[in-house]
């Protein structure tokens, strides 16, 4: 079934993107033979498509960086066929490179560098020119007042060039390399470090260091230097094109300004290097690279690489990490695993969805059962072991996804190793690990199948039956007020009665807040009779408590008439369903978007007295956490909504003024836009609020809790500190876009010089994200 | 029409799940579907004769969202059983009943 061959110009240009994209993939001929025929196409078809093929091999620079050497040695070989393609090919990379710069696009501006640096090994590019514009990088070290993130990029930028060039550089120019690097030293040296201790993973540095990304990659390039620039990973296309690449005349690189800073511009966070293998952990065989070796961070950057390029698709991606190039002579699983991880464990958020992680992990070890599920089991075992210093959402994601990976293994798992944690504090973070990666266990399977599955010892880490209970049915209820009424409520629930007979039934029961002098603004009693009662004949299936809402959404909406109202309803629910962590989150959840509760109510339910026994329990800070991101999409809905109104109007205007015709009847009036505005306003003004009394909040209870500790001659930083102090981090990390918009306000009013230092350090290191 | 329904299934951010144990519950869907977003809701599919659960509708609120979905919990594990997962043109009330 052979194609007519066509010459139609468009099917001349697809078969040139795909001839051009696909080179260096699996092939039955040689890399170099491959390169040497497409050169040849190339040139053929140069005089007709020369603008399509300089768009095409551009945009490889950017989509495909891993390929970098094998499109230089493409470049390299049609410019010593047509020298004047190349000039232009330079030139169109170095106006895109300044486009990258101006317009903060900084993943493809670094891409863009790396290949002009390897384009000089192609003989392309003349070595002086290239040595100007890294120079002319690092010389933004110098700026004034611009935020340290910027000068960072940059030297990071120039360092993770250096693998590719740095042996041409010190064999050509080596002063001019050696000046290069005494100025990146003073710089690294002088570099505020603020960020380092919040953005950790670990607290500890044994058995690992947590290093700061800029150091170690400088630590990897001074290694590389004292090799002589020799690295091992890299492979390099052109060598075997020395002969005819060495007659190829050269283009520079014109002098470039560096597009100056401003202020929306976002520059990378900076991160920390995760580690947690060393050459020890690994099985005999391939050794792993050290933590300072070249060769550790270009892996590492090509597999995150691998992962950018197919996470929407977890079997293609577990595939193209399995045939990593070179794999035979690395302990690849236990590489794999490391990065898998690191992306996981990412602060302040991860790139990816944490489920993409698991699904991933899960295909890793269906296709490779030999080797994955080891690496992966001794991987569990050392982040457990060194839980004493993690970081409290790493606890989290480490938790939800190990529940995730057992749903998927029938939960079986080395439980009896993990004995000895049963003698530990409550608060250990061992203890809370387990408890908490049990809870999500238990929404995934049923508590049974645990206490089966689980030894004895560990039975304190079980979640209990999520059973609610309803203490107007229980022993001595008799003597409670209310029973009667509930009774009475319950019954005529069952009997299908209206929300208006429900209200009757509950109207005189006494308010027990009535001696006070004002009147009360709520009934306390009466919530509790109707939402336990309520609830409780609801307690089937989330449908049922969903519907049990919508049916008597009137009775709650009567009922949460005042903050403490609201309040007051979340204490009945959670009196109710204390074991049902799933039930609450979605409870809340639920009424939090049909707008029973209001947002404000939910954080300080969360900080109140009565739930101090529960305050160290992830469910708490789960419901925390999806009452910001209601409120969040809460105002980003009204602002979509305000500017699409705004939109209408302005071109029903312009409609108007072309043809005078005004039947559209969905054209807002100034006034319907101006209702917008004030929604939209009081939105943002909400949101505001509630991120000012939950930091409020944590800094009241944790400067409580130093006082207290102080007088009673206790060592403050104990474990409630830190699971407390690790809550404030996480509310900062997980919406930190939002959170930076209050920072000025932040600092004014509530992370003050008078609060104590040990606070107001993880407000610091959260700024030193962004400056 | 045909054409339609493909149309329909192009915009849809609802998603049926099947091959599920007959003790499989809506809290369980719910966990598993959270981790790829906020879920609208959770229809319980009944068998027509024997009344007992064997498929679920997950509705999400965006489409992006059922899309995580299809990418990272179909053909993953709940129950010790391999769960599919398939785009559906949109939970109408009454077909719990019975799909198609």
């Amino acid at each position: 079934k052979r194609r007519r061959v066509r010459s139609e110009p468009r099917d001349i240009e697809d078969r040139l993107e795909s001839l051009i994209t696909r080179v260096g993939e699996k092939s039955t001929s040689s890399l170099e033979s491959n390169l040497e025929g497409l050169a040849g196409v190339l040139e053929a078809d140069l005089p007709s498509y020369r603008s399509k093929i300089l768009r095409i091999l551009s945009d490889c620079v950017t989509r495909m960086p891993e390929k970098t050497t094998i499109y230089t040695t493409l470049v390299g070989l049609l410019n010593a066929r047509n020298y004047n393609f190349g000039g232009e090919f330079v030139e169109l990379l170095v106006k895109n490179f300044k486009e990258y710069l101006k317009n903060c696009q900084f993943d493809e501006a670094r891409s863009t560098l790396r290949f002009l640096a390897d384009l000089v090994n192609c003989n392309v590019i003349s070595i002086g020119s290239l040595m100007n514009l890294i120079e002319s990088m690092v010389e933004v070290t110098q700026e004034d007042s611009i935020p340290q993130v910027r000068s960072d990029w940059f030297v990071y930028a120039v360092l993770s060039c250096l693998p590719w060039v740095g042996r041409e550089l010190y064999e050509k120019k080596d002063i001019e390399l050696d000046g290069l690097m005494r100025k990146i030293e003073t710089y690294v040296s002088k570099r505020q470090k603020v960020h380092h201790s919040a953005l950790r993973v670990w607290q500890s540095d044994i058995p690992h260091p947590q290093e700061e990304y800029l150091d170690c990659l400088w630590a990897q390039i001074v290694k590389l230097q004292g090799d002589k620039w020799i690295e091992r990973h890299i492979i390099r296309p052109y060598l075997a094109f020395d002969g005819v690449l060495c007659e190829a005349l050269q283009h520079n690189i014109p002098q470039l300004t560096i597009p100056p800073h401003h202020d929306e511009c976002t520059y990378p966070f900076p991160f920390v290097v995760f580690r947690f293998f060393d050459y020890t952990d690994c099985p005999e065989g391939p050794i792993l690279p050290g933590a300072h070796s070249i060769e550790r961070f270009l892996i590492e950057e090509h597999l995150h690489r691998i992962i950018d390029q197919n996470y929407e698709d977890r079997k293609a991606c577990a595939g193209a990490l399995l045939s990593f190039p070179g794999k035979h002579k690395l302990p690849i699983e236990y590489m794999i695993t490391e990065v898998i991880f690191s992306q996981l464990f990412t602060l302040p958020v991860p790139k990816y969805l944490e489920i993409f992680h698991g699904s991933l992990i899960l295909e890793l070890c269906r296709v490779q059962p030999s080797t994955m599920p080891q690496a992966l089991a001794q991987a569990v075992e050392m982040l457990y072991d060194r839980l004493d210093t993690m970081n409290v959402d790493c606890i989290d994601r480490f938790a939800s996804w190990f529940a995730y990976h057992l749903n998927n293994f029938q939960f079986r798992w080395s439980w009896d190793d993990w004995k000895p944690a049963a003698n530990l504090d409550p608060l250990h973070p061992k203890t809370k690990f387990m408890q908490n990666a049990l809870q999500k266990c238990l929404r995934l399977s049923y508590q049974q199948r645990l206490v089966e599955l689980l030894p004895e010892e560990l039975s304190h880490v079980i979640p209990k039956l999520p059973t609610p209970y309803y203490k107007y049915s229980s022993e001595g209820a008799g003597s409670l007020p209310g029973t009667m009424v509930a009774h009475q409520l319950a019954s005529a629930i069952k009997e299908k009665c209206t929300p208006e007979e429900a209200l009757l039934l509950i109207k005189d029961l006494p308010n027990p807040l009535h001696d006070d002098d004002v009147e009360p603004t709520h009934n306390p009693l009466k919530i509790e009779v109707f939402v336990q009662t309520l609830l409780n004949l609801a307690s089937k299936s989330f449908s049922h408590c969903f519907a049990a809402i919508a049916k008597f959404h009137y009775v709650f909406r009567m009922l949460a008439s005042s903050e403490e109202a609201q309040i007051c309803i979340l204490r009945s629910m959670f009196e109710l369903w204390k074991n049902h962590q799933q039930m609450m989150c979605v409870f809340i959840d639920k009424l939090l978007k049909t707008q029973i509760l209001e947002c404000s109510a939910v954080a300080n339910w969360v900080f109140s007295k009565e739930m101090a026994p529960e305050f160290t329990k992830g469910y708490v800070w789960e419901i925390l956490h999806l009452t910001i991101k209601k409120m969040i999409r809460h105002v980003e809905k009204m602002q979509t909504e305000l500017s699409e109104a705004r939109v209408r109007l302005q071109k029903a205007e312009e409609d108007d003024e072309d043809s005078g015709d005004d039947s559209d009847k969905d054209i807002p009036t100034e006034e319907m836009i101006e209702r917008k505005e004030e929604r939209y306003d009081t939105a943002q003004s909400d949101l505001k609020n509630l991120f000012l009394i939950i930091f409020q909040r944590f800094i009241m209870i944790l400067t409580e809790h130093i006082a207290q500790c102080e007088a009673e001659g206790k060592n403050f930083k104990n474990f409630w500190f830190k699971w407390t102090t690790g809550r404030l981090l996480s509310v900062f990390f997980q919406h930190h876009e939002q959170v930076f918009k209050y920072i000025g306000t932040l600092e004014s009013l509530l992370f003050t010089s008078d609060i104590d230092q040990n606070i107001l350090s993880i407000f610091q290191q959260f700024c030193a994200l962004k400056s | 029409s045909r054409a339609e329904q493909e149309k329909l299934l192009k915009l849809s951010s609802t998603l049926y799940i099947g091959n599920l144990s007959f003790y499989t519950t809506e809290e369980q869907i719910y966990e598993l579907f959270s981790r790829c977003g906020d879920v609208k809701r959770v229809v319980m599919g009944l068998d027509r004769f024997k009344k007992n659960p064997m498929w679920f509708f997950v509705l999400y609120y965006s489409r992006k969202d059922a899309e995580n979905a299809m990418r990272y919990v179909n053909g993953t594990r709940l129950d010790d059983r391999i769960i599919r997962t398939d785009w559906d043109a949109g939970f109408i009330e009454g077909r719990q009943f019975g799909r198609g």
